[in-house]
């Protein structure tokens, strides 16, 4: 086990200290500290596990590849973005866009996270145990997002691939464009206890429903248009006042 | 006269506003209920670098002998913050069109070409198709807002990286790959349903404005051991703040791209109404770098709607340090601008993944006639550039240029020909006449 205080560095010499370290074979390093720095593990390559005892700022963990990485406080925007493998593991709430572009790995937030988590994420699983905001997998193009509290607006919103799972009971009412929701299939059940069971997540995944994209053909896809209302409008004619 | 010839009535028809292009759009509008998409790019006219002459060498500047003396060629971009520049043989350089839009034969032959003149190709969004990272000379990788195909094994084959912010063909929107050509390659690629009509979301999921991009291009430069020259491209708009902010991030060079440019498809609207044309992009992205005092740091490649020797030759003078073509290294192929890219009909096998007409392209003379063209673009502003005096064609500079135009002359800061008046904005020129 190392200690490292992130104070002492900028986080490229803190990450490159990391890898040195990885590199010789070091698996437990312990980062004090961190006073939400950006760019933190990002790049980290191989087998090791990073703890951070403090809160990260923005990009934490991205292009990261095979490392098991614990920040026990908060998370700045795009945590994870282009992670490649490994684990992120966030014991509190984060950002906005953690997880954009993931292409694998795993992802647990134990908190709530912000807009657009997932965003078009290729691969991987991320679990969120608290709510998600707006946008939650907008245009992904596979893997796995889990959400165990309420979604956001515009769940899904133009999904290409991949499976969103909840079990808020106001999903129905919450999806985005060209998604729908379903039931989960029995192997998708399975996977979910395994993934719960692995990260000690109480939930039952028998009560979740899936968000699919509807993009199986062309014809499906429906882009935005404005919508023309000219009965709303009538009330505006001959002298109606208007208002926005 | 004849009573039996008849006078004929004169039609104003030609002349009209209501012509009969515009009647189609209308028709088209009227049965269809949306707008109309198109491949390439906009046919309006709109001024280019033919509004410019360039001042030959005579008694004031000694010329250089077209058929026996050298003229430097090579071209070094990104050299501001990056410990590996890019060296290419050639200040041309083959412009971002992706695996889809295009053809894997177009594309390998792309590349192909590109390995043997020396210069550099972009793979254009939806990943990089292994034959084209395999016969590229040197290989650019774009980070786009959708990010399909890309991964970190993308960043580690990268001899260049450009952040694509918008292309010059349809600013402000994304791409657009109509179904007919998702096939099952490209859908295997992109990691995409097959046969979905793609508008890929124009804003970028992992930096929203300047202040994240800032830490994000530290994250890069990390990522490549600041070795990569990490370029932005940009459409040409509000060009003077953009490059500005650009700048301020921290890369190494910027692609702008006017409105010239060509795609395989965009609305017509975005492509005739949205951007800047090419040459007073340039200008004022030269102005602005120059206000920067980073003219000399920071690379500056301009694309859209370039064309030959002279296009490149002028561009230089104007303060570019490169040019990327698009349309016209397709003509050199084989396109003859139907301007159906979007259908993905295309029977000399270039803008289409129909396996039949695909075959309709042999790869390796396409990919000579590609190089034929650039060596032939490069010879010709070689010729220019000698005739103007200089020894390396970078040397080429503004002095050597005059406007035709008022229009041209206003917009570039030139004097007119014939004369030193310079109107509106200077361009560095001390003239006796401003107007």
């Amino acid at each position: 086990m190392e200690n490292l205080d992130a104070a002492c560095y900028k986080s490229s010499e803190l990450n490159e200290i990391i890898k040195a370290k990885m590199r010789d074979g070091l698996q437990d390093i312990v980062i004090r500290n961190s006073h939400s720095m950006h760019n933190m593990c990002v790049g980290l390559t191989g087998q090791g596990n990073i703890t951070i005892e403090d809160s990260t700022g923005l990009y934490t963990a991205s292009f990261m590849e095979g490392p098991r990485v614990v920040v026990e406080g908060n998370v700045g925007w795009y945590a994870g973005d282009d992670m490649m493998s490994g684990e992120l593991i966030i014991k509190k709430n984060t950002g906005c866009n953690v997880g954009a572009y993931i292409n694998g790995g795993t992802i647990v937030i134990y908190g709530s996270t912000g807009s657009r988590v997932g965003y078009g994420m290729k691969g991987g699983s991320i679990i969120v145990c608290g709510n998600a905001g707006r946008w939650a997998a907008q245009m992904s193009m596979g893997g796995n997002l889990i959400i165990l509290g309420e979604l956001g607006q515009q769940a899904g919103e133009s999904m290409y691939k991949g499976a969103v799972f909840t079990r808020d009971t106001n999903a129905v009412n919450k999806l985005g464009g060209n998604v729908f929701l379903d039931e989960a299939t029995p192997e998708e059940r399975v996977m979910l206890k395994e993934l719960f069971d692995q990260y000690e997540i109480s939930a039952d995944p028998s009560e979740f429903k899936v968000i699919r994209p509807a993009t199986s053909g062309r014809h499906k896809y429906v882009l935005f248009k404005p919508v023309l209302k000219p009965k709303a409008a009538k009330k505006f004619a001959r002298g109606g006042e208007f208002r926005e | 006269m004849n009573e039996e010839t008849k006078v004929k009535e004169p039609t104003d028809s030609v002349k009209s506003l209501w012509h009969k292009d515009t009647l189609a759009e209308i028709d088209y509008k009227a049965r269809a209920g949306k707008h109309r998409i198109r491949g390439c790019a906009t046919p309006r006219r709109m001024p280019n670098f033919d509004d410019l002459m360039i001042l030959p060498g005579q008694l004031t500047r000694m010329t250089i002998d077209t058929y026996r003396e050298d003229c430097e060629t090579r071209t070094v971009l990104g050299k501001r913050f990056a410990k590996k520049p890019l060296v290419i043989e050639t200040p041309v350089m083959i412009g971002g069109m992706s695996y889809g839009a295009l053809s894997k034969e177009a594309k390998t032959a792309l590349a192909k070409a590109t390995s043997l003149v020396g210069t550099v190709i972009s793979n254009g969004e939806g990943g990089i198709l292994p034959e084209e990272l395999e016969n590229s000379y040197r290989q650019s990788i774009q980070v786009l807002a959708s990010r399909m195909g890309f991964t970190k094994r993308n960043l580690e084959v990268a001899d260049m990286l450009e952040f694509v912010y918008g292309i010059g063909a349809k600013p402000g929107l994304s791409g657009h790959l109509m179904g007919s050509k998702i096939s099952a390659e490209v859908a295997e690629l992109r990691k995409l349903p097959i046969g979905i009509d793609l508008h890929s979301h124009p804003r970028s999921g992992d930096s929203f404005g300047a202040d994240d991009m800032i830490i994000k291009m530290e994250q890069m430069r990390e990522l490549t051991n600041w070795e990569v020259p990490i370029f932005v491209k940009m459409a040409a708009g509000r060009v003077r703040e953009d490059i500005k902010i650009a700048v301020k991030l921290g890369i190494d060079g910027i692609i702008l791209d006017g409105c010239q440019a060509g795609t395989g498809a965009a609305p017509v609207m975005a492509a005739d109404h949205l951007g800047i044309p090419t040459m007073p992009a340039l200008v004022q992205a030269v102005r602005t770098l120059e206000e920067m005092g980073v003219k000399d740091e920071v690379s500056l490649i301009i694309s859209g709607g370039i064309r030959d020797g002279a296009d490149l030759a002028k561009a230089l003078a104007i303060g570019a340090d490169a040019v990327a073509i698009g349309t016209s290294a397709l003509i050199a192929m084989g396109c003859r601008v139907c301007m159906r890219c979007h259908t993905g009909n295309c029977s000399f096998g270039i803008g289409t993944q129909n396996p039949e007409q695909r075959k309709n392209l042999d790869i390796d003379e396409a990919a000579e006639r590609v190089a034929n063209y650039i060596q032939a673009m490069t010879a010709e502003a070689v010729l220019l550039a000698k005739a103007a005096g200089k020894s390396k064609l970078k040397n080429m500079e503004r002095e050597d240029l005059r406007a035709l135009t008022l229009e041209t002359a206003a917009m570039t800061g030139i004097p007119l020909v014939g004369s030193d008046l310079v109107i509106g904005e200077g361009f560095g020129f001390t003239a006796n006449n401003k107007i």
